[in-house]
């Protein structure tokens, strides 16, 4: 007991003169620790428990128009909807394409956790005017690393264009993208193309804020069909 | 029932009850209450320091009795403490509330105690909350004392009782001032209990198992003591005591004479707290409605629907069944009435959380034991006593699986009912980061961390960030001084659309989520961002 006391006192005594020799020599070369005095957390009670869908607006705005060009329609509506976990927990996989857009239970379909993808086969190659996707909306989340991908090879692995891709560390491993992440809401998230031509659709995601699983209540795709 | 058996049987229930309790006590991230209370129990720790906050954060007791478990796990400042350790706190009091069941044992009898506290170990509610490090859990296993030493006291009178009584009694109070809801159901109760009295009762005169009651001459004869007199001193005893303890912890050990007329202050807060139309209003059903019956989207069902019946028949059981004594009665139905009484004050409250039903629904688990060592007895055939027995026992293994489901399988989701502005799962993802981007910075755990967000969306940030020592909290942009300095700023949304023109260009941000629908934004200085990614890609 004694000996533990005493190595303890050596120990100690050893630390502070390290120490205050350290201090020493910061101050030798003219320097002193700049000893910030920063603002402590305020001690607050329980929060709100928000157990309600679509509670809080994170901007309140509206997304405003978006333009496209005349003959521009809806493509993707009951088009062949294929994924890479056929067999979804929740809901079935031809949702994703059944023009139902409501938040409620029921209208979504839920994909197995970490990386997975929907895909839609419009039957063919057309330019692209804009996709709309709905992953979940009956409460705020962010979808971790959506990449939207179009191509006319239906494996893609010829011709692959990325059209949107907020993966910023590369988790995903399909390379780091720069758009930004967003908040889901009942008006879903618009996607430009630009008129990029293809006829599949590939959209990725990678869990969310609430889950490591993967929804989607809609996604449309619209297009400039060839005359 | 045997001694042995008994024993057997309460030992299996206590393990099971550990079981449920110690495992995994890290799993759930820190609420937000939990790392306001941590926070303040640091600062304890630390550096000796607690002032009683009238406003907030209720009693000491919590604070004081985590100390040993800290000391015991070798914690000796925040930034060792675990959410294990502090969780260690309510759970081992979860158990010691089981334990102290068996002080009921000559009242209500063995067989009700085993039952009850079979309830106790295998609610979801009881085994959830006992596994959060709040105050809740330490009122119940206070509150559980008290009644116990109180009718322990009314059966044989001692000393030893009288200072029992008052010892919980103060540690209650020490633990919430709120606790008087509860001694105002007991002294109702207590109350009601010996003033009813059935129409046999009113023409027995009382057995032979009452002879010593308190007060009663033969009692005071034995003890030496004028009659009535003793009644007194206990009463002396009980109070001086509850005062003391209620005193030396409320004072910080006389550290800070303002405390315990702080806690007495603290009667309007929580008063005007209760009533006022804030965040957790809930209807009267609340309680009750979540305890019978609980399912949420695509969640499983929940239910404690078991105890609930049989607290009826127990109830049943104090007016109906012929109980062996005139003070086993009293006992029961003093039980009836504490539980009646207190459930219908919580459910009256306004302010509802789901942590506030354990102290009324312990009240029910005991009932409920009563009512199944009842009904047990009143079936004379034995196979269909043995068919109930096991139909119960299926009952309570149910609620076993459901609280396994809400502590370990659903212990964050809002699927759960008694999860309640919960920190997502989500959150520890920000703090990963977090902790990942550290090893990339020249200052290490020095570097300068912003969180800018109003104080609801604080917590727990200054838990997960304990280690770090340059750690500042705006709750608006404006006070933040060049929040563009920092390595990481960590804002909630308001914040970072104020901020947008400031950091985009040399942050890059993520959204992570704090609570369902509450999200903070962590915003990575560019160079730190570049110098992690190169990292990643090296891998």
């Amino acid at each position: 007991m004694k000996k533990t006391v005493l190595y303890v006192l050596v120990v100690s005594a050893f630390a502070g003169i390290l120490a205050s020799g350290l201090a020493v020599r910061a101050q030798e070369q003219g320097k002193e620790e700049l000893k910030l005095q920063l603002p402590k957390p305020m001690f607050i009670g329980t929060p709100r428990n928000i157990n309600s869908p679509n509670l809080e607006k994170i901007t309140g705005k509206s997304r405003g128009a978006f333009f496209v060009p005349a003959r521009t329609k809806l493509v993707s509506l009951n088009k062949p909807v294929t994924a890479s976990d056929m067999q979804p927990v929740i809901g079935e996989v031809g949702c994703v394409a059944d023009g139902e857009k409501s938040g409620e239970d029921g209208y979504f379909v839920e994909f197995g956790p970490g990386k997975q993808y929907v895909q839609i086969d419009l039957k063919a190659s057309q330019p692209l005017q804009a996709i709309v996707v709905w992953h979940y909306h009956s409460q705020a989340r962010v979808y971790r690393d959506v990449v939207v991908q179009v191509s006319d090879d239906k494996d893609f692995v010829s011709g692959v264009s990325t059209i949107f891709n907020n993966d910023h560390d590369n988790s995903s491993g399909l390379g780091i993208g720069k758009d930004k992440e967003y908040i889901e809401t009942f008006e879903g998230k618009l996607i430009d193309p630009r008129g990029t031509k293809a006829r599949y659709v590939r959209l990725w995601s990678n869990g969310n804020t609430s889950n490591d699983m993967n929804h989607y209540v809609e996604v449309e795709v619209y297009a400039t069909p060839a005359q | 029932m045997n001694k042995k058996a008994f024993a057997g049987l309460f030992l299996l229930i206590v393990l099971g009850a550990a079981g449920l309790r110690l495992t995994r006590l890290g799993l759930r991230p820190m609420h937000h209450d939990e790392a306001n209370q941590a926070l303040k129990f640091g600062a304890l720790l630390e550096r000796g320091e607690y002032r009683y906050d009238k406003a907030d954060h209720h009693g000491p007791s919590l604070y004081y009795l985590s100390l040993p478990f800290a000391r015991a796990l070798g914690a000796d400042r925040l930034a060792a403490l675990s959410e294990r350790t502090l969780r260690l706190v309510p759970a081992c009091f979860g158990i010691g509330a089981i334990l102290l069941l068996l002080f009921l044992v000559p009242l209500i009898g063995k067989e009700a105690v085993l039952w009850g506290a079979l309830g106790l170990a295998v609610s979801p509610v009881m085994v959830y909350f006992s596994r959060f490090y709040i105050q809740e859990t330490l009122l119940l296993f206070f509150l559980v004392g008290f009644i116990a030493a109180l009718w322990r006291h009314q059966r044989r009178p001692s000393w030893a009782w009288a200072v029992a009584a008052g010892f919980f009694a103060g540690m209650m109070y020490a633990t919430k001032e709120t606790s008087v809801i509860a001694f105002g159901s007991v002294a109702a109760a207590y109350l009601l209990a010996t003033l009813f009295k059935d129409r046999k009762e009113k023409t027995q005169a009382a057995p032979d198992k009452t002879r010593g009651a308190i007060g009663s001459p033969q009692a005071d004869e034995r003890q030496g003591f004028a009659p009535g007199k003793r009644l007194w001193m206990h009463l002396f005893l009980g109070f001086g005591t509850a005062i003391l303890v209620s005193l030396l912890l409320f004072t910080s050990f006389f550290q800070n004479p303002k405390g315990w007329l702080d806690s007495i202050l603290s009667f309007k807060v929580y008063f005007v707290r209760a009533g006022e139309a804030g965040f957790h209003v809930h209807p009267w059903s609340y309680y009750l409605q979540t305890l019978a019956f609980s399912k949420s989207g695509s969640g499983p069902l929940w239910t404690e629907g078991l105890v609930l019946i049989l607290a009826v028949a127990g109830i049943v059981a104090a007016f109906r069944l012929r109980a062996k004594t005139v003070a086993d009665r009293l006992t029961l139905r003093f039980l009836v009435f504490f539980t009646l009484i207190s459930t219908a004050a919580y459910s009256l409250i306004p302010y509802k959380t789901p942590w506030n039903i354990l102290p009324f629904y312990v009240g029910l688990i005991v009932l409920s034991g009563c009512g199944a060592a009842a009904l047990v007895k009143a079936f004379r055939s034995r196979s269909i006593r043995a068919l109930f027995f096991l139909l119960v026992a299926a009952g309570f293994l149910h609620l076993g699986a459901q609280a396994w489901r809400a502590s370990f399988v659903y212990p964050a989701d809002p699927r759960n009912p008694y999860v309640y502005a919960q920190t997502s799962p989500d959150f520890l993802k920000l703090v990963r980061r977090v902790e990942d981007l550290e090893a990339f910075h020249q200052d290490q755990e020095k570097m300068l961390i912003k969180v800018i967000a109003g104080p609801y969306e604080t917590w727990p940030l200054p838990w997960y960030l304990r280690r770090f020592s340059r750690v500042g909290y705006w709750t608006d942009a404006a006070g933040a001084s060049a929040p563009e300095d920092a390595a990481i700023v960590i804002t909630n949304i308001e914040q970072a659309v104020r901020l947008e023109s400031r950091l985009n260009a040399s942050f890059q941000s993520e959204y992570y989520e704090l609570r369902p629908n509450v999200f903070l934004v962590l915003h990575i200085r560019n160079e730190l961002w570049k110098k992690y990614l190169k990292s990643r890609a090296e891998k």
